[in-house]
């Protein structure tokens, strides 16, 4: 187990020392729900959504999930590239701790963000039971490995061209954001646009985050389908990598 | 009349260059036209004003900024590979390398503005399409400035490694949050204190997403002083661009490095 964490600190320590990316985040969950939050709140008519910061803020942190999630999968494979990885496959570790040390460091990087733009969300929901909390923060960590693993799924592509996965993965990012339920509700969503958002995993993650912190179940999709969505993808990409790391990352070439 | 076409060519590279660049298309792509088509269009749904009338001009605007903020990735880029050395080798003045720099990130952020523009046209009826050839080249001297204020970045950063991408956020989500890109003055003024909505008002994309607005979307005749006021606050960033791009760009041909 030594081992283990002695190689979740050697990823981790870049991130925390300077926490430069960190502070980052936080800066910009601050501005994004005091600022652009307050201010489309006013904007918004719908009766559906009392509140809209609240429910910005929430969406927030699931992009924010999503963004880091998605960030550690990318890392995952230029690391392949770049040679970093082939080093940690030569360690005299198993296969089984370094895909548990990369999970791990990924579940500190994902709880050390969090942190904070989590705790500012929960003030201002209040009214909350210790269950809704650790449920809504194990939802969280069940898109984050699931994203994480879904681009490393997407990995791939890289194995053609490193150039083409980046923009491929970047690019849909964006779109996966935004046709789903992060920014506003399912049933707001043209119709041919709705069919795309259940197809997104943030329409899931966002939806049963926002049930357990106490929105309206009216506006939001059926909780025990979403978590199952959640459930199943966080399992299958987990699983996915772990075969990965175990069979093909070994022969991945520079693009 | 040589160091002229030395510039133009070294501004062409750049030019193509940020084209070329396929993830980073991918990404201003998708961003831009899903807050278009998707963003803009829900919102609608929800808000009080017509919104997809609001934000769709807004959505340029954001490209254009996107769009010239990448010259101080460029710039920042050459800086750390060493390409730098090899502009300061060839036969143009280190001048002539900041003009090219900045002419290439204006010109860069105009034309992908404008094909966003184009697209803008089609889901969104203009009412004088003509004001539009006004207002580029004030686009032009705003993209400019915007590329000044990313290479003040790039300098600045370049003895801090990849802090130069923090510095661009920082500065991209002030500038864009307190703008009315997003939201009209009204509703920012009613929450922000007076010093911020002020900062809101004069904000260069306040107002060039106002004026496209106004002008392009809405048919308003062109008010010149209105154009002028794009004018007086992009200009300093571009001058203050450019006395750091061309201090650092000193200090590189002096010391080697920065």
């Amino acid at each position: 187990m030594r081992n283990v964490i002695r190689l979740v600190w050697f990823d981790l320590k870049p991130e925390i020392k300077p926490p430069v990316w960190i502070l980052l985040e936080w800066f910009t969950f601050t501005m994004q729900l005091f600022v652009y939050g307050a201010i489309i709140s006013q904007l918004v008519k719908a009766q559906a959504i009392s509140n809209y910061q609240q429910f910005y803020a929430v969406g927030f942190i699931v992009m924010m999930t999503f963004e880091i999630g998605s960030h550690a999968g990318r890392s995952f494979v230029e690391h392949a590239h770049e040679g970093r990885l082939p080093y940690l496959l030569s360690l005299p570790i198993s296969r089984s701790k370094l895909f548990l040390a990369i999970t791990l460091q990924g579940g500190a990087e994902l709880a050390i963000m969090l942190t904070v733009p989590l705790t500012i969300t929960l003030i201002l929901l209040g009214n909350l039971t210790v269950f809704s909390v650790t449920a809504a923060i194990a939802s969280l960590f069940c898109l984050g490995f699931g994203v994480a693993g879904l681009m490393l799924g997407l990995s791939f592509i890289a194995f053609k061209s490193s150039d083409m996965y980046s923009a491929i993965v970047t690019g849909l990012s964006a779109v996966i954001i935004r046709f789903s339920t992060v920014l506003y509700p399912l049933m707001f969503l043209p119709q041919g646009y709705a069919s795309v958002a259940t197809l997104s995993p943030l329409t899931y993650g966002a939806d049963l985050v926002r049930f357990l912190l106490g929105f309206d179940p009216g506006i939001l999709l059926n909780p025990v389908y979403a978590a199952a969505v959640l459930a199943a993808l966080a399992v299958s990409t987990l699983g996915l990598g772990a075969f990965l790391l175990q069979r093909l990352v070994e022969g991945v070439k520079s693009g | 009349m040589t160091e002229l076409r030395r510039i133009l060519q070294l501004a062409r590279n750049d030019f193509s260059y940020f084209f070329r660049t396929k993830w980073l298309m991918a990404i201003l792509l998708s961003l831009h036209l899903s807050d278009m088509l998707v963003v803009a269009l829900v919102y609608n749904k929800l808000m009080t004003i017509n919104y997809f009338n609001f934000f769709v001009p807004g959505v340029v605007v954001m490209g254009l900024f996107a769009a010239a903020l990448d010259t101080g990735r460029r710039i920042w880029l050459a800086i750390r590979e060493g390409v730098i050395q090899y502009y300061l080798s060839l036969p143009i003045s280190i001048h002539g390398i900041v003009i090219a720099y900045l002419l290439a990130g204006g010109l860069a952020a105009v034309v992908y503005s404008t094909s966003l523009l184009l697209i803008a046209l089609i889901v969104l009826p203009a009412q004088a399409i003509w004001s539009t050839f006004i207002l580029l080249p004030f686009l032009f001297v705003l993209a400019m400035g915007l590329a000044g204020i990313s290479a003040t970045l790039a300098a600045l950063a370049s003895t801090h490694g990849e802090y130069f991408f923090a510095y661009q956020q920082v500065v991209q989500v002030l500038l864009v949050t307190f703008s009315t890109v997003f939201y009209p003055i009204d509703f920012a003024r009613s929450y922000l204190p007076a010093f911020l909505t002020n900062v809101v008002s004069a904000n260069p994309l306040s107002l060039a997403a106002e004026a496209m607005r106004q002008y392009t979307f809405a048919g308003n005749p062109v008010q010149p002083l209105f154009l002028l006021s794009i004018l007086f606050t992009s200009i300093p960033f571009t001058i203050i661009g450019a006395a750091s791009y061309l201090t650092a760009l000193r200090a590189i041909q002096v010391k080697g490095k920065l």
